[in-house]
């Protein structure tokens, strides 16, 4: 008799619901080596692109000679700035209201930064040609260190910027601030930190982190000039972004421009970012009137892609003698790199933070409602086009800790302490879908 | 720069081809015979995506020069599966384990898998560990990958035992 009733478990297996082990569908493909991702791509006629890239962190660009390049058989063209400066092309929008060089225009800000695009019949004459192109650079003292940028004499690094007075957030204070932000009650945390039992403090380096996908990114661009359209298949975690960004700077309308995304070799965010590579391969493509492939290696995906993290970060814990936490102050200064192409789809900068909130609903942890949260200078640091190592960069996004400051830039987003503590630290949702609308509108 | 004629078997077919003495055999799978199951992940040998397998031993085809595979029997991911389609073990291990997640790595890992279980048919878990060393994986964290080879070792090895 019981051998004709099904277990649980069969029945719950035959429904194929939740917690039944499924096949996926594409799996068929990929043990097969039948995935087809952006460097499995061939079109008639496709050139590859490839990049001179910086050597140094901070110089200034005196003069390219890519005579030497261009006389070697296969290549088809070299791009600098220069060829994009009467198309306006030569600097593109960033997801963070920031703008970042499509090819270096007089200065190279990171090491690896993209200065020459080289296009030729095939990837060994490419990298021949990169090769052969000259660049004369006058060497300028770099920033590596974060904590140093705000200096009064720190270099500066983006001329562009220099005398611009605001950023996404707010003003800015200094020629390498990005941005400041911050949420909480200042003044009630630091009562709680001042008038606490015991004081945490504690210093905390969050050290850079690259997310590198097995893939390296790439794409190929195709121009069909009889229609004006243009393809662009390439490892785009975010399609629809690279569609505005190519609309915006190529002024091909977005209704003529077909964004793929083929299977993607891992991604982990480092593919959310528009990067040069997708620009100059369009630009190649219209010029050439042929499709162009652009894949990087895995150095150059290190050294000039997104990275994430790089927070030096100070905490404070205020607590009674029982271990009840009282509030909680977080500083955080964060890297940003030389261009600020922060990527954050929830466009809620103090990320860090939320893992704090949770912390603090934690039943166990704290009940009371007096917690509070000041966080200032939160910089969620997600997708700066950067340079690790030796010459980097960097172009932060920094704060001063100034005590008793107001909770000031986000008037009615920073409650008082309320009875119920959650709704003392978070910020609405409504607030964070707000703040990504705004991002976008700056981008476009 | 001269070319050079370059003859190999490979799975199971014969080409031949003319390549310039520089040309990776990467470059020669995945360019020249469109052979693109092989991945290129770093080019310099760290993390096994472009695994294939050279007269019987698992090499990482972005440090072999094409001319170097002349005369060579080369298998990849495409040439696991049977005549008739079905796949090979390890193949459905992976999916029934769920030993991959993008799927970049895993012709690679699945091909030196083939060869680790011909060097040690029935390897202890920290065996297929140092076996899979030279592959690397960004998504799974290499649990689902050891249980999927661990799996298709059961398997391989159950006709032979069932028959003793």
């Amino acid at each position: 008799m019981s051998a004709e009733i099904e277990s649980a478990q069969a029945r719950t297996q035959k429904l194929e619901g939740l917690g039944t082990r499924r096949k996926r569908v594409e799996d068929a493909r990929f043990t097969q080596g039948k995935g087809n991702y952006i460097d499995d791509l061939k079109l008639p006629g496709m050139l590859f692109g490839d990049f001179v890239r910086s050597p140094y962190g901070h110089a200034r660009v005196k003069s390219i000679n890519k005579e030497a390049a261009l006389e070697l058989p296969g290549v088809k063209a070299v791009l600098t700035a220069d060829d994009l400066k009467p198309l306006k092309l030569h600097w593109m929008p960033t997801l963070a209201g920031d703008v970042q060089a499509v090819l270096a225009d007089e200065k190279v800000l990171f090491q690896g930064q993209e200065v020459a695009f080289v296009v030729a019949e095939d990837r060994y004459i490419a990298a021949d040609a990169v090769d052969l192109v000259e660049v004369e650079y006058e060497e300028l003292p770099a920033l590596v260190d974060p904590t140093k940028s705000m200096a009064a004499d720190a270099p500066v690094l983006r001329d562009d910027l220099k005398d611009k007075t605001s950023g996404a957030h707010g003003p800015r204070k200094h020629h390498n601030h990005v941005f400041t932000w911050e949420v909480g009650d200042a003044e009630g945390t630091a009562r709680a930190v001042r008038d606490a039992a015991v004081v945490a403090k504690e210093r905390i380096v969050y050290q850079r982190v690259h997310p590198c996908p097995l893939e390296t990114c790439g794409c190929v661009a195709s121009m069909d000039k009889v229609n004006g359209h243009l393809t662009m298949w390439g490892t785009f975690q975010a399609p629809h972004a690279v569609r505005t960004v190519a609309s915006l700077i190529s002024g091909i309308p977005e209704h003529k421009i077909r964004i793929i995304s083929p299977d993607i070799g891992g991604g982990f965010g480092n593919k959310v970012g528009v990067y040069p590579g997708y620009i100059c391969s369009i630009v190649a493509s219209i010029v050439l009137g042929v499709p162009v492939k652009w894949v990087e290696d895995r150095m150059e995906n290190l050294q000039a892609t997104a990275f994430a993290r790089d927070y030096h970060m100070t905490g404070e814990i205020a607590a009674t003698r029982e271990g009840r936490i009282t509030g909680l102050r977080c500083h955080v200064l964060a890297d940003h790199g030389a261009f600020d192409t922060c990527a954050d789809p929830t466009k809620y900068p103090g990320r860090v933070l939320q893992h704090l909130h949770r912390l603090l609903r934690h039943p166990g942890r704290a009940r009371d409602g007096r917690r509070r949260l000041h966080q200032q200078g939160a910089g969620r640091r997600r997708i700066p086009l950067l340079v690790p190592g030796d010459g980097g960069v960097l172009f932060h996004r920094a704060d001063d800790r100034r005590p008793g400051a107001q909770a000031r830039s986000r008037p009615g987003r920073n409650p008082p302490p309320q009875p119920n503590p959650q709704r003392a630290v978070s910020l609405p949702i409504g607030a964070q879908r707000g703040i990504r609308q705004r991002r976008l509108s700056d981008c476009a | 720069m001269a070319k050079m004629h370059i003859a190999l078997r490979v799975n199971n077919r014969q080409v031949e081809t003319l390549a310039e003495p520089r040309m990776l055999l990467i470059h020669l799978l995945r360019e020249e015979l469109g052979i693109t199951g092989p991945h290129i992940g770093c080019d310099t040998s760290h993390c096994g995506a472009c695994t294939v397998d050279m007269n019987g031993k698992s090499v990482k085809s972005c440090t072999v020069f094409a001319a170097q595979a002349h005369g060579a029997e080369i298998i990849t991911i495409e040439g696991l599966a049977g005549a008739d389609g079905s796949l090979h073990p390890l193949q459905e291990a992976f999916r029934e384990h769920h030993g991959l997640q993008c799927g970049f790595c895993t012709p690679g890992m699945i091909t030196r898998a083939y060869r680790l279980l011909q060097e040690n048919p029935n390897p202890s878990e920290a065996e297929i560990r140092h076996g899979i060393a030279g592959n690397l994986c960004r998504c799974t964290g290499y649990q689902t990958i050891v249980r999927a080879i661990r799996a298709a070792a059961e398997r391989l090895n159950m006709p032979k035992e069932a028959a003793e």
